[in-house]
């Protein structure tokens, strides 16, 4: 899922540097000169730019880079792509971090910061990050990279939850968009009547937990809650198991499809219309957009369904932040970088230069520039910065994620496929995913209860 | 089994305490050069390995509360392995490996045993080109031979599964209860022709006579086969059944590489697959260390107890 969006053309852009022999020397020089600025030892040349170095999976960010580069010159900064987190990207920073050589600034995503904070990876930046920049950030990002009153990463995009569904479908069969979930089920019904080979969403089983996560937050369910200088754990408190049940009830009913998010089953299902809706956060809208050409027109987007229309609330699934590592040299520097990409039109307008982007800003300002560099003509010119502005309001501000997401959410998916296999249920996924991160917390030596 | 070959005599002595001396010393230096290099391996590749873990799954991270803002290095004692023995997904791991032993050790050790006595007893012609072609298999490194596995049992990719349809037969190889059969099998095909070629070796080294006597009295081929030849080579029997289980504990390749490819098969599948999640995606070295000294403790115990066991059945047996 969101680690679609961090695909990067890497070889169309040395395939293209290979036919410029201009472009091919600059590189060995490049090269060579960073080869000389890291075996002097020291990282600063006397009076010339302080270099720092920047590790990220998410796209645009050599672009990004590039510009910041060429119109900067107290800071210079040398970007390495790294894989996406589950690919192999989290491995690589954590082993970097123990070996002490992580680099300066580095992307996580919100479940794996808490993790990344209590291993000692990222700095505490509550007294370097500037009160301007704190300011323009949503308070639901912010509060999501704070724990305990200390602040250990930078928001850059937060991903209200949304549903985008297909049109045409819906419009020919006279199926209303569903406001609540009650709605979505009898359109889920209605749906699969009119169009026996179609279903209204999926139940993801590989991304399948994080998702699941964005639905009980909404709902207002707690899985790990910090408010006593403990971690307690219930991934099976009451607005989690009214969640469960939900979705238990669509699937032993057949009203969705299983599948493993960011599949080819799945992106094919989204293709011929077999799958005619996707529950995910904003970000998805350019997912779609460039892995489902063929959808042009015909697919919308449409606010969350809620539980209560008259108190609303909402979820996000995916967004990214950055951090600045402990051992950065240059935390001041670094810090400065952070700022610039994360507050700064240049840098949004840099990433979405490198490809379709709906991802959602945390900083709202930035808001219109997004807008303004988004052709909506595949939604038939929806206002979808718009509906994620009204979206992003919504997001419920208690959520927490728990110290060791990656254990927690590969042990929810193993248990979500059983699930859609038939063998247990959603709320036994949710339950045993808690008994497997248990004994990772206990033998890390934190406080730690369950409700 | 034969000691007539260490029975070389000696030559004849002159002075017998000095070349007593003389030769306890060079039997010394002939021991310490012999024993150097495998000493020298078992420490840096075993014992100061084994230390280590020992070391990281005593000492490890400890924390505060939430553990905001990173820990520091204490002796935690016995935390680890607490949690390791408390974590369900662990112990599953002990469950789907012992399972698999139970199919896996008994099917190649009988396996390998039978092709090996159908080699020797002649019944195959062409016996040099089928020992080939059963060990061919073992040639193929694991991952290669998991990978093409792997393509025969994807739905939509397969054609075993796409033969099986045509004859309205569904063949689900990555379903619940089929995925670890389907494992043992990927790991038969590698194991049954290496083992078999020990077998067959400790074979061909039977006393002919020990045959002609059984011929004599009347034993059929399938007689000396069971009653004769296997008791003799038990010995062999013994060290294939102890390999493969060790082998057997130590399962890591092919449910890896499956982990892909189904969620049946899940991140801690198997002990060793359970201590690689620990360490590098959960980044919990004490408690990967601590599951490596457990897996460690028992595949000693489970060695030494089969040794023992084989070694009193011997004993019984004479």
């Amino acid at each position: 899922m969101p680690g679609q969006r961090h695909l990067v053309p890497r070889q169309a852009t040395s395939g293209r540097l290979v036919h410029v022999p201009g472009a091919a020397l600059l590189m060995v020089l490049a090269m060579l000169l960073t080869a000389c600025s890291a075996s002097g030892g020291s990282d600063t040349v006397e009076g010339g730019p302080v270099r720092i170095t920047f590790w990220s999976a998410l796209r645009g960010s050599q672009e990004m880079v590039d510009e910041y580069n060429r119109t900067h010159t107290k800071i210079q900064v040398d970007f390495e792509q790294v894989p996406s987190g589950d690919q192999g990207g989290w491995a690589k920073l954590s082993n970097a971090a123990r070996a002490g050589n992580a680099p300066d600034v580095a992307t996580l995503e919100y479940p794996q910061l808490p993790g990344f904070a209590i291993d000692g990876v990222p700095r505490d930046i509550t007294d370097l990050l500037p009160d301007s920049v704190r300011a323009k950030i949503l308070p639901q990002a912010m509060d999501l990279t704070t724990f305990e009153g200390r602040t250990y990463a930078v928001p850059v995009d937060i991903e209200p939850m949304v549903f985008l569904y297909r049109k045409d479908l819906f419009t020919k069969h006279g199926i209303p968009v569903p406001k609540t979930w009650a709605e979505f089920e009898s359109s889920a019904r209605k749906l699969k009547e009119a169009e026996p080979a179609s279903r209204i969403a999926s139940l993801f089983t590989t991304g399948g937990t994080l998702a699941m996560a964005g639905l009980v937050w909404q709902a207002g369910g707690k899985w790990y809650d910090t408010s006593d200088e403990t971690w307690r754990i219930s991934m099976d408190d009451a607005p989690t198991r009214k969640v469960a049940t939900y979705w238990q009830r669509l699937l032993d009913d057949d009203l969705v499809r299983v599948e493993p998010a960011s599949s080819q089953q799945w992106r094919a299902h989204l293709r011929s219309g077999e799958t005619a809706g996707w529950l995910a956060g904003a970000w998805a809208a350019g997912s779609m957009m460039a892995s489902t050409p063929s959808g042009k027109g015909k697919w919308a987007i449409a606010p969350f369904p809620q539980w209560d229309p008259s108190k609303p609330s909402l979820g996000t699934q995916g967004g990214s932040t950055f951090m600045v590592t402990k051992d950065s040299k240059h935390p001041k520097e670094a810090m400065e970088f952070i700022s610039w990409l994360v507050t700064s039109p240049d840098a949004l307008r840099a990433k979405l230069a490198s490809g379709i982007s709906s991802a959602y800003p945390a900083v709202p300002d930035l808001v219109p520039v997004a807008r303004k560099e988004m052709d909506t003509s595949y939604y038939s010119g929806q206002d979808i910065f718009g509906l994620f502005h009204k979206e992003a309001e919504l997001i419920d501000p208690e959520w927490k994620w728990g110290p060791r997401m990656v254990s927690t959410i590969s042990s929810g998916d193993d248990g979500l496929a059983r699930a859609g296999a038939g063998s247990g249920t959603i709320l036994d996924a949710l339950r045993e995913a808690q008994q497997k991160t248990l004994p990772d917390l206990k033998s890390l030596g934190l406080s730690v209860t369950t409700r | 089994m034969s000691s007539d070959t260490r029975t070389a005599t000696p030559p004849p002595p002159t002075d017998p305490t000095r070349t007593r001396r003389a030769g306890r010393r060079q039997q010394t230096l002939a021991c310490v050069t012999l024993l150097a290099p495998f000493t020298a391996l078992l420490v840096a590749v075993f014992l100061v390995p084994v230390g280590y873990a020992i070391g990281l799954s005593l000492f490890s991270e400890d924390h505060d509360g939430l553990g905001f803002g990173g820990g520091e290095t204490v002796f935690t004692g016995l935390r680890s392995y607490l949690a390791v023995l408390s974590d369900p997904s662990f112990l599953s791991g002990f469950g789907a490996i012992a399972l698999y032993c139970v199919i896996f050790v008994p099917t190649v050790v009988i396996g390998a045993l039978a092709l090996a006595l159908l080699l020797d007893s002649g019944l195959i012609r062409l016996r040099r080109t089928a020992q080939m072609l059963l060990y061919l298999p073992h040639a193929v490194p694991g991952i290669i031979a998991a990978v093409i596995w792997l393509y025969l049992y994807t739905p939509g990719l397969s054609p075993v599964i796409k033969l099986f349809a045509e004859a309205d037969v569904t063949i689900d190889f990555l379903g619940l209860h089929t995925v670890l059969p389907s494992i043992v099998n990927i790991a038969l095909w590698s194991g049954l022709g290496y083992n078999m070629v020990i077998f067959y070796a400790a074979l061909q080294a039977l006393p002919r006579e020990v045959l002609e006597a059984a011929r004599i009295d009347g034993a059929g081929g399938v007689r000396t086969a069971l009653l004769v030849k296997v008791p003799i080579i038990r010995g062999s029997v013994v060290m294939v059944g102890m390999f493969s289980l060790i082998g057997a504990l130590q399962l890591f390749t092919e449910p890896m590489l499956m982990n892909q490819a189904t969620p049946m098969v899940n991140s801690r599948f198997t002990l060793n697959m359970y201590i690689y999640d620990a360490a590098f995606r959960r980044n919990n070295y004490g408690l990967a260390s601590a599951a490596s000294v457990i897996l460690l403790v028992v595949t000693c115990a489970l060695s030494f107890a089969v040794t023992r066991w084989a070694g009193r059945r011997e004993r019984s047996a004479k």
